[in-house]
């Protein structure tokens, strides 16, 4: 009964999500391009001999990776620091706390265009102003060991709202009796926040974790609009590079090996942080 | 006395929640805070507590002054409703969190933690969670809390409400073992009368934010200052009937009796507990609910009386109770 029941919504991911993955495992062993007249023909491990060789990919593995665990770490110190804020009580609160979701409202290509235009040399606001200030041109979306910080700094700007709104939540789910006892046991607010309030958040920024890693690690449209994977090739990412293989290159079969890599690395990671944790004893507080 | 509120005054927003409050408890005694939900009875505590602030009036434990002492330096025992346990740590640890943070050496702490839990009956329970453990057994552990707490005060806000009526039986003794009539004076904040009567040395009823009347039980029972407490105050309810000439009159249902004698009504309901029975009647003065002997015979048509003497009288447009001078303790 139970699986009859849960049929539907079984059938919806083995259509949506089991389907599209299997097709994309069996394209990986087969050459599908302009050579072969964009018919797949078997190749054995071809594709995955050429990926292990690849540098470029694992170049871009590498930007990838980086881009996902700098931009999710800052997003989440920031949105802590923020649904902390946005859970006191003060004045205007509720307008504040609208606002602050606006950006993620934003869809990500309008909003990388507005930031393209921004940094734009030599006509953008921040180039003007570092002008008049005499610092000369930053140049920002055109040296390699500052455009990615730039991507960084746009993602930042559009998810950390998300992470605040699942932490605020959070907050709001702690019992105000829990923080009225914990004074009473003569616990300072500063104490408060370690013993009672992180350990309780935990759940919730995990969630978050999972949520934002899995999207950072799939970044596309983001720095498809903002630098083009440039300059230099120092802000392509995995998916971005499994696009020009297949639309630019039309090599269909060697960009679903690279999708498949690049989900691959990602569950590799995501288990491996998470038995870190285990490791560590951070779990403990889920096992209820 | 040692817990002492002068003149409390507090309001949130446009509700004036405390008007001019006065309490004063002595030491080991227990006084109950009754009222509807609203009536200002939880606030009073929280200020007690120091979770709140009043707008204006004097808070005294021993003498001291404690309005602007922050909650945690208070020195008060309290148990909620909810129980307030963290539910990320295990018994042991709830209990060992507050005593770690007031200082210590761990060998005392783990002494008393176990001499607590032992009191409790709660050994076997030490390395569960909150969320492993019964109602009762959770409630256990916050009284655990409270009295490591070795407080000034014991504040209990509803404490029993969140269990049933079997578990509150049980506990009643328990509380009373451990925490009424020691040296700390108690406050306990109840909605239900049978709990205040069982447990407290005397019963503040409050109703919007004013004590309406307080006294110990038998005081409140025997001669209520108003229709808001003689409806509050025993079970079944004190029938009240319809005002006549500005009176209205109060009648116990175990007053009542069925006498051959009396004025004729008819039975609406009977409910039948075994020791005794409950009758709702209609008669010429109204409806009344009337409490006799579980073997009593009842008549389809039975009358009834009651002595002049039992009638409390109350004017009708205050509620107020009025001097009589039939009833000879007045």
């Amino acid at each position: 009964m139970t699986m009859l029941l849960a049929a539907p919504a079984l059938l919806l991911i083995a259509v949506v999500f089991g389907w599209p993955m299997l097709r994309y495992a069996w394209l990986s062993f087969h050459a599908d391009s302009v050579l072969t007249g964009l018919e797949p023909v078997a190749n054995g491990g071809a594709n995955w001999l050429r990926l292990a060789a690849d540098q470029r990919f694992w170049l871009d593995a590498g930007q990838t990776a980086r881009f996902a665990l700098i931009s999710v770490s800052l997003e989440l110190l920031l949105a802590l620091a923020i649904a902390l804020l946005l859970h006191q009580r003060w004045r205007g609160r509720g307008a504040v706390r609208a606002l602050t979701l606006l950006p993620w409202a934003l869809p990500t290509t309008m909003m990388a265009l507005g930031w393209r235009w921004i940094f734009n040399t030599p006509y953008g606001p921040i180039e003007v102003l570092a002008r008049s200030l005499g610092l000369g041109s930053l140049d920002l979306l055109s040296t390699p060991s500052i455009t990615w910080l730039v991507t960084v700094f746009a993602d930042v700007w559009k998810t950390t709202p998300f992470i605040t709104l699942i932490l605020l939540a959070g907050l709001q789910s702690i019992p105000e009796d829990l923080y009225s006892a914990f004074r009473l046991e003569g616990g300072t607010p500063l104490q408060a926040l370690r013993r009672v309030t992180l350990p309780l958040l935990l759940p919730y920024i995990l969630l978050s974790l999972l949520f934002r890693l899995a999207q950072a690690f799939g970044v596309f449209d983001l720095v498809q609009v903002l630098t083009g994977g440039g300059p230099a090739g120092s802000t392509e990412s995995i998916a971005l590079y499994a696009y020009l293989n297949g639309m630019r290159f039309l090599d269909f079969g060697y960009s679903a090996t690279v999708m498949l890599a690049g989900f691959l690395l990602l569950t590799a990671m995501i288990l491996a942080g998470t038995l870190l944790l285990k490791s560590v004893g951070l779990l403990r507080p889920l096992d209820r | 006395m040692t817990l002492q509120l002068r003149a409390i005054n507090k309001r949130f927003g446009e509700r004036q929640v405390l008007h001019q409050l006065d309490l004063d408890v002595a030491n080991g005694e227990c006084v109950a805070l009754l009222g509807a939900s609203g009536c200002g009875k939880s606030t009073a505590l929280r200020l007690i507590a120091g979770l709140d602030h009043p707008d204006q009036g004097s808070i005294r434990i021993n003498g001291a002054e404690m309005v602007d002492v922050p909650a945690e330096r208070r020195r008060v025992g309290m148990v909620f409703q909810s129980y307030a346990l963290f539910p990320h740590l295990n018994v042991w640890d709830n209990l060992e969190l507050g005593l770690r943070m007031r200082g210590g050496s761990a060998a005392t702490r783990d002494e008393r933690i176990r001499g607590v839990l032992e009191v409790l009956q709660l050994s076997g329970q030490a390395r569960l969670r909150p969320s492993q453990l019964s109602g009762g057994q959770r409630q256990r552990v916050a009284l655990a809390r409270a009295l490591l707490r070795d407080p000034l005060v014991y504040l209990l806000d509803e404490p029993m409400s969140n269990l049933d009526a079997q578990l509150r039986e049980d506990l009643r003794p328990q509380l009373r073992r451990l925490m009424i009539g020691g040296e700390q004076p108690v406050v306990y904040v109840t909605h239900d009368q049978q709990e205040a009567m069982a447990l407290a040395d005397r019963i503040a009823v409050m109703r919007e934010g004013r004590i309406e009347q307080i006294g110990t039980p038998r005081e409140l029972y025997l001669q209520p200052a108003s229709t808001y407490v003689a409806q509050f105050i025993g079970r079944p309810q004190m029938n009240l009937l319809p005002a006549r000439d500005g009176v209205i009159t109060g009648i116990r249902p175990d007053d009542l009796r069925l006498d051959p004698a009396g004025s004729p009504c008819t039975i609406l309901s009977r409910e039948w507990f075994g020791a005794n029975q409950m009758l709702l009647v209609r008669c010429d003065r109204g409806d009344l609910r009337l409490v006799c002997p579980g073997e009593t015979a009842i008549e389809a048509e039975p009358r009834i009386s009651w002595p002049g003497t039992c009638e409390h009288r109350f004017d009708a447009v205050s509620g107020r109770r009025l001097p009589s001078d039939r009833l000879p303790s007045d």
